[in-house]
């Protein structure tokens, strides 16, 4: 099924509540502004503008509190800024970055909000923003970081314990062990990705279990989807050809390594695996020949028939209800 | 084959010492004993600091503006304070010693009080073994031979470690200062191995620590008329230009083509690196009635010799994606293009330094560049160059931490903050080859290892050299169990009871797994305590012969001032 509301340009970014088969609540962030659905993603309505101005400005990023449900807590990049709201997008707070001002290109939000207030921002020419105050304020932290142009995050599940989280940049990968104040280079390898080639990766994804088998995903933009179950130390490519193209999204299924689901958004392809990895199928959205897929969220996990958002470059967002698993 | 106890005392036992006009030359036995009384008085003033229950050794006046007797509980400290002994015999002893625990001290920052216990252990049962007939020459070739063996035992126990706490408590091994060891421990896990770490003194009495976003250089702005007066005195450029040359500007129109570039293309800010600039060339850029339009601040090339500006010049060339302008290619302004200036996202000087933050280098060529600076610098034994090259790596690394530590008195400020920089060095050292067991347990663990090969020897001179050096590695944690109130012999019967991965806790005062207690030195430094310790025992074991000139040239007093970057 698809929808197709009325608004055009790149869909960024595409959250949805954790309580979301309960409130159908979801925020897509877009070219054209934030915007926010109460009924799973079938209408949207531009979220308040928090700058007053008469334009909304233009989303780049969006994300939720992991107690949403009581916090009612989003975050949104807007150029130069973070904005955010304590009642699900009604009122906005906007703080500053620096100057000049940063583009944010991904937010990201620690699993243990409500006790750290950790949060997360990445932007394309300034490295990583870190707030450790529920967003009231951000500090630059990007020792170590020697590519400042972050395409992705990655938060450890159990960043509380671990303080680990991972950048994908346009040179690779960077970890941190710090809570996100410093960054050491991950030394992906063995083959094609290893870092003296320095490839772009465009998208990382964690295992659930990460504190148990410390895997996570990396998709790169020319290289296919990698894995590393020994926290970034060594990596083994997956898919072979089924996966060439920029991979600009992955999604494992929320009960991962038990159940190996794993959800790859390639150029204009949704491609599944359900062995982790060994064999994939392939899954082709009804789009318009200039259309590219951008972003997807799995807000009921990798169930066949659970609804998948996919955001478009044309600024659709797809609600795909496919059985994508044999099983 | 001619067993030791059958060779025959060589003539040296005969020989005396013999006075000319100009100098004194002495012989065997008594150069071994003059050289033993230096060592023993050299070692015996180190080894109560050995341990983490020091104790402490007073100095009398060492400045001669203040008579009150400093405190040490620092082996490299005291070695270096001692600069002469009346007794020339026993001088040359205790003067090669401190020589070889000054070096170690600026090599790894620690492990003096412990290489001056192994030196004195080897040396002592060498000179016995020698005395019986043994030969020196062989003698030392067998205990290098040991040596690589005790290195690849040390090698196998090579643990890495990682994270604040973990940081610390290797901190805490050197300092013996839990907020100094916490502070340190945080500083290091966020710079890393390489990063730029400042340990200044402080105004107060408490540690405090700032981190510096992006890199700098010592060179401030040619000006006081380049920086706002905004009481800062500082300038902060937005998406600025970079101008990269070690050029010498000696009149304005030698800046009107790079100038006319910027204003061509738009760009509002600039920064000038150049070697030099004339009075009238900064009168020229002061005479700027448009800031608003483009706002220049020039700076001098960093650096304090041409490999140094050579270097810097590269460096940010790499950083901001720009080119270098080089005065010994002959280059000059006069066919600048947009494509070689560099570019950063925010530059700023003030009266001392200059910085950048954001380079819009191409971050493949900067990580290539890094690893390069990386193999280089484990390539190199020098110690300087290792030194320039990890300022390099730690400068690009993008950003730096200073530490002002804190004290009751100036002197306490500074002998902390000297204890600061040993730790800072040790933590380096630790990061980069990990860490093994602590309180002299990993010395101590290698000599089942060396027994065996003594077992092994069929050479006289081998086995000796094995015997001798499975009794040195134990004198270490003989020591620190002595020094620290408990019965060396009983506490390492208890110890080898338990057997490999427990040591004795001083501070708990019992025997525990060393993982759990937390006892770890850094790697390199109780590599580089064997090596040093072992090797120059034995060469110090091959001197026949002194000669005393008439006329002693006083020892050089080491520089006490440290250097200022770590």
């Amino acid at each position: 099924m698809i929808d197709k509301p009325s608004i055009t340009e790149i869909v960024h970014a595409l959250t949805a509540s954790p309580d979301f088969a309960r409130d159908g609540i979801c925020f897509a962030a877009r070219t054209s502004g934030l915007y926010r659905s109460d009924d799973g993603g079938h209408t949207w309505q531009l979220t308040h503008n928090p700058s007053g101005s008469e334009r909304p400005l233009p989303t780049s990023a969006v994300v939720l509190s992991p107690h949403f449900a009581v916090d009612r807590t989003v975050f949104a990049g807007v150029p130069g800024a973070v904005m955010y709201s304590e009642d699900a997008g009604q009122t906005w707070h906007t703080v500053v970055l620096s100057s000049p001002p940063p583009f944010v290109s991904v937010l990201a939000i620690s699993p243990h909000y409500a006790e750290d207030g950790c949060v997360f921002a990445g932007t394309v020419e300034d490295g990583v923003f870190r707030s450790g105050d529920r967003g009231a304020h951000w500090a630059a932290w990007n020792f170590g970081l020697l590519d400042l142009n972050v395409l992705s995050l990655a938060v450890s599940p159990d960043y509380a314990r671990d303080q680990t989280l991972f950048v994908a940049t346009d040179s690779g990968i960077f970890r941190s062990t710090t809570g996100g104040r410093a960054w050491r280079e991950v030394d992906a390898g063995p083959e094609g990705m290893r870092s003296t080639d320095f490839a772009p990766v465009l998208s990382l994804a964690i295992s659930p279990q990460y504190a148990v088998d410390g895997t996570l995903f990396a998709g790169s933009e020319a290289l296919g989807l990698y894995r590393s179950s020994d926290r970034g130390r060594t990596w083994q490519r997956l898919g072979g050809d089924a996966l060439s193209g920029p991979i600009n999204g992955i999604v494992l299924d929320p009960q991962y390594p038990a159940r190996p689901r794993i959800l790859v958004l390639l150029h204009a392809v949704l491609v599944v695996s359900e062995d982790d990895g060994a064999t994939w199928n392939e899954w082709h959205p009804d789009l318009p020949d200039d259309r590219a897929l951008t972003c997807v969220a799995a807000p009921l996990g990798l169930e066949n028939g659970a609804p998948l958002l996919v955001g478009t470059t044309g600024g659709e967002v797809l609600i795909v209800q496919e059985r994508l698993f044999k099983e | 084959m001619i067993l030791p106890f059958m060779r025959k005392p060589l003539a040296r036992v005969m020989q005396p010492t013999v006075y000319t006009n100009m100098e004194r030359v002495v012989f065997q036995p008594a150069t071994y004993r003059g050289m033993q009384r230096g060592i023993n008085q050299l070692v015996g003033a180190i080894r109560p600091t050995l341990g983490p229950r020091p104790r402490v050794v007073a100095i009398d006046h060492v400045d001669y503006h203040d008579k009150t007797p400093r405190l040490l509980d620092d082996g490299g400290a005291i070695a270096r304070l001692i600069i002469e002994l009346p007794d020339r015999d026993a001088d040359v002893g205790a003067m090669f010693l401190r020589d070889v625990l000054w070096r170690l001290q600026q090599q790894v920052g620690d492990g003096t009080a412990t290489a001056a216990v192994l030196f004195q252990a080897v040396f002592q049962r060498g000179v016995h073994y020698i005395a019986a007939g043994g030969n020196a020459r062989r003698l030392q070739t067998f205990l290098e031979q040991g040596l690589r063996d005790i290195l690849e035992q040390l090698n196998a126990m090579v643990t890495h470690l990682s994270g604040r706490e973990e940081l610390a408590r290797i901190a805490e091994t050197v300092c013996y200062d839990p907020p100094l060891a916490d502070m340190l421990g945080e500083i290091f896990d966020i710079v890393g191995e390489f990063g730029r770490v400042e340990i200044r003194p402080g105004r107060g009495r408490e540690l405090e620590r700032e981190y510096v976003e992006g890199m700098y250089w010592e060179r401030g702005a040619v000006s006081r008329g380049m920086l706002d007066g905004d009481g800062q005195l500082r300038t902060d450029l937005e998406e600025s230009a970079i101008l990269i040359s070690d050029l010498r500007i000696k009149h304005p129109q030698q800046l009107y083509p790079p100038l006319a570039l910027v204003i061509r293309n738009n760009i509002r800010s600039l920064l000038i690196v150049v070697d030099e600039i004339s009075d009238s060339a900064i009168g020229f850029l002061l005479s700027n009635k448009h800031p608003e339009r483009l706002r220049v601040v020039a700076v001098k090339t960093p650096g304090h010799d041409k490999e140094q500006k050579a270097w810097a010049l590269e460096d940010l060339a790499v950083l901001t994606g720009g080119r270098a302008f080089v005065h010994a290619a002959g280059d000059t302004f006069e066919r600048i293009r947009p494509e070689d200036l560099g570019f950063a996202r925010r530059a700023w000087a003030d009266r001392y330094n200059f910085g950048i933050i954001g380079g819009k280098g191409n971050a493949r060529q900067l990580r290539q560049h890094i690893a390069t600076l990386r193999t280089a610098f484990e390539r190199t034994d020098n110690p300087n160059t290792r030194n320039l090259l990890r300022e390099r790596i730690g400068k690009l690394l993008g950003g730096s931490a200073t530490l002002w530590v804190g004290g009751m008195t100036q002197r306490e400020i500074d002998e902390r903050v000297e204890r600061a920089k040993r730790a800072a060095t040790a933590l380096r050292g630790a990061l980069r080859e990990g860490v093994l067991p602590g309180g002299g347990v990993a010395l101590w663990s290698c000599r089942p290892g060396l027994e065996a090969r003594a077992r092994a020897a069929t050479d006289p001179d081998e086995r000796a050299a094995y015997h001798i050096l499975a009794e040195a590695m134990a004198a270490p944690i003989r020591t620190i169990i002595a020094n620290a109130g408990f019965d060396p012999s009983e506490t390492l019967a208890e110890l080898k009871r338990y057997g490999p991965g427990y040591g004795f806790d001083v501070m708990r005062e019992r025997v525990m797994p060393i993982a759990e207690a937390g006892i770890y030195d850094p790697a390199i430094v109780t590599k580089s305590v064997a090596y040093v310790a072992i090797t120059s025992a034995a060469q110090a074991l091959t001197i026949d012969v002194m000669v005393h000139h008439a006329q002693p040239e006083q020892a050089p007093l080491p520089d006490l001032s440290a250097p200022k970057q770590l």
